[in-house]
């Protein structure tokens, strides 16, 4: 038995040098974070130019924009923590889940007044959060009501507005990220935010963690509701047909962050791999954009199965990933009650 | 509200005599949910030695439990956020009453019983509002839903009975959740924590609120002093770089006072108290943290911290009647803490759940 022991060690072939933790916060970083936000300021920049020639709602020049630009905060919206955390900047980026519907609620009125605050960058950025981000920029695109309520001119102003104080924020987020945050990141153990590089992968298993229940309790969860109340009305992005692409976008990226945290074993990172081709391939085959289907039995299976897909990712992240990275796996660790 | 009809019936169980008392059910210290190492849930009674008393069957995981002030009948809660809860005669192990929660109302794994054990008071969640409200239940009509009335706040979690009194104090956690989507945050924005305390005729009468930057700390686990001081445990929900106290004390009338251990021990809590107790002496309070795999005692008087011991998934914590604490792990471990060592270890195959309930 030694000796089979022993002639597999000799053929497996022994990594040269497993990498250390400052070496994978330094691929998350180069790789995922600083990639995923150049791409994001690109976008939103991108689409607050497109906005100054075209705003109203069904300009089609607009409307891609607004799609790439969503795409791009897509794959870095489960980084929650640092930058994006300041100053609410998530929130005024992605106002969302709006249960008590404070987004429509908050447009509605600026509309209606034909509020002067939107004139300037500084007073459009005192105004609620939820009149905000992309979520408002969809309502005032795509929804029937909000979208046709009021004078056009105040409308079209909003949308510059809005695109305007989307790429502020994203670039106050890069620029957070790119001066402060991955250096106190890079140096983690010199400095008081990071005492450690373990405390800075900790941080990003985290958010892959959490970016991962986000996606399968409230992205598909929200819709689904319960058996006898489906609530497909409750889809993210609905209005704009993305639902679906939202959860096959943050599945694919959470698979990127997850992959660069599993280099240490080759093994974990090929499973993980298989989880998210799998998840992926059930998003493909789906063909229900806006999770529609809810409401009916045959289409209601068909996205549990893709909400169970994710939670089988979700739990190799947690049973095995998380203890390979030094964060328990227990009993009442991972309840967390 | 109805305790004429409590008094009346305890006359009746008097009256009764001799009626069972908690030594029939072998006098347990503690009541902790388990997972059996069969991979079933359970209700088990413990005492300080570390021994298991009874194990009885639960229909799916647990969380904490109440145990009735008198006859040895414990209320198990679902795991949150559960519908059901068990009344479970724990001499004869068997399931007496069965509580469901009202149409969208959903438990939170907690209870108390009022001081005669006439009614039971429940935390839930009112889906319509996703506001707290707190369920009472009359016992002696077989554990009937008789009414309800508001938390004082979102997400309430734990709640205690003042010693010698009826009043009520209420962990509100500060987070709107929904069966629908799980576990996760519906308010982040807005979200704010306090500790409320109520009458059942009255609903809340004083709303404690720690300062506004501490607005994420989702108060949820509570322990109290025979005098009546109250020890709330906390779970960080805000911003990761930052490391807020998970721990502070509150009396009546008075400005509440955070307890923490100096920082390098404190943020190996990882942001997470799991329970809180006090010592079986009074003298001490301890907090658990699953996350950090620690336990923290700090001196009940002047606050300082006094150590801290690592047991790995540690999250069970209550008064050792020899004088310290107790503790009980998801990896098995029952143990007895005194100074900063475990005293006895009764090592099991069984997984502890978060909390033990002192009888």
């Amino acid at each position: 038995m030694r000796q089979l022991l022993l002639a597999i060690a000799l053929i497996l072939p022994l990594p040269l040098s497993a990498q250390t933790a400052p070496e994978l916060v330094e691929d998350v970083l180069s790789q995922h974070v600083l990639p995923g936000y150049a791409a994001l300021v690109e976008e939103t920049g991108e689409l607050a130019t497109v906005a100054e020639a075209h705003c109203a709602p069904g300009d089609a020049a607009l409307r891609t924009a607004y799609g790439e630009a969503f795409d791009a905060w897509m794959r870095v919206s489960h980084l929650t923590f640092g930058p994006a955390e300041e100053q609410n900047r998530l929130f005024a980026l992605a106002f969302w889940p709006d249960s008590r519907g404070v987004t429509p609620r908050s447009l509605s009125a600026l509309i209606e007044d034909a509020d002067p605050v939107i004139e300037t960058a500084d007073g459009f950025a005192t105004v609620s959060i939820a009149a905000r981000g992309f979520f408002a920029l969809e309502f005032l695109l795509y929804d029937e009501a909000i979208s046709t309520m009021g004078d056009d001119a105040y409308r079209c102003a909003l949308v510059q507005a809005i695109t305007r104080d989307i790429a502020v924020t994203a670039g106050a987020i890069r620029d957070d990220w790119e001066t402060r945050f991955a250096g106190l990141m890079r140096e983690a153990g010199t400095n008081d935010r990071f005492q450690s590089p373990e405390e800075a992968l900790r941080l990003f298993f985290s958010s892959l963690n959490q970016g991962l229940e986000f996606t399968a309790d409230l992205r598909l969860g929200r819709p689904l509701g319960s058996y006898d109340n489906p609530r497909p009305e409750r889809a993210e992005a609905r209005r704009s047909g993305r639902s679906l692409r939202h959860v096959a976008l943050s599945v694919e990226s959470l698979g990127q962050l997850a992959h660069l945290l599993a280099q240490r074993d080759s093994g974990l990172q090929a499973d993980l791999a298989q989880a998210v081709e799998i998840a992926l391939e059930r998003a493909e085959q789906l063909d229900d954009p806006v999770f529609a289907g809810v409401a009916e039995p045959q289409g209601r299976i068909r996205v549990e199965a893709l909400q169970q897909r994710v939670r089988e990712f979700r739990d190799l992240v947690q049973e095995r990933l998380g203890p390979e990275l030094g964060v328990a796996a227990g009993f009442n660790s991972l309840d967390g009650d | 509200m109805t305790t004429r009809r409590g008094f009346l019936a305890s006359l009746a169980a008097i009256a009764a005599c001799p009626h069972p008392g908690w030594a029939d059910a072998g006098s347990p210290d503690f009541l902790s949910a388990a997972r059996a190492p069969d991979g079933s849930y359970r209700l088990c009674g413990l005492t300080g030695a570390g021994e298991v008393l009874f194990d009885l069957p639960m229909p799916d995981r647990g969380h904490a439990a109440a145990a009735h002030p008198e006859r040895p009948e414990a209320v198990a809660f679902a795991r949150r956020p559960g519908n059901f809860a068990l009344v479970i005669d724990c001499r004869e192990g068997q399931v007496i009453a069965r509580l469901e929660t009202p149409e969208n109302r959903h438990f939170y794994g907690h209870g108390a019983f009022s001081m005669g054990g006439d009614l039971l008071f429940t935390p839930e969640n009112d889906l319509d509002t996703l506001d707290g409200v707190i369920g009472v239940w009359d016992v002696a009509a077989g554990y009937r839903r008789v009414g309800e009335f508001p938390s004082g706040g979102v997400g309430p979690h734990d709640v205690m009975r003042l010693p010698g009194s009826e009043r009520l104090v209420i962990a509100n956690g500060g987070i709107a959740t929904h069966p629908d989507t799980g576990r996760v945050q519906l308010n982040a924005p807005t979200m704010r924590a306090n500790l409320a305390y109520a009458d059942p005729e009255s609903g809340p009468v004083e709303v404690v609120e720690l300062d506004v930057a501490l607005r994420q700390n989702s108060i949820r686990h509570l322990a109290m002093t025979p005098s009546g001081m109250v020890a709330a445990a906390m779970q960080w929900q805000g911003s990761e770089g930052e490391h807020p106290p998970l721990l502070f004390t509150h009396e009546q009338g008075q400005a509440p006072r955070l307890l923490s251990a100096p920082e390098d021990a404190h943020r190996q809590m990882r942001h997470y108290a799991g329970s809180v107790s006090v010592s079986g002496d009074g003298r001490e309070l301890a907090i658990t943290s699953p996350r950090g795999g620690l336990l923290q005692r700090f001196d009940r008087d002047s606050g300082a911290f006094l150590g801290a011991v690592a047991l790995e998934d540690v999250c069970g914590v209550g008064p050792d009647p020899a004088g310290g604490f107790f503790a009980s792990t998801g990896t098995g471990v029952l143990t007895r803490l005194s100074s900063d060592r475990p005293l006895a270890e009764a090592h099991t195959r069984w997984a502890w759940d978060n909390h033990l309930v002192a009888v």
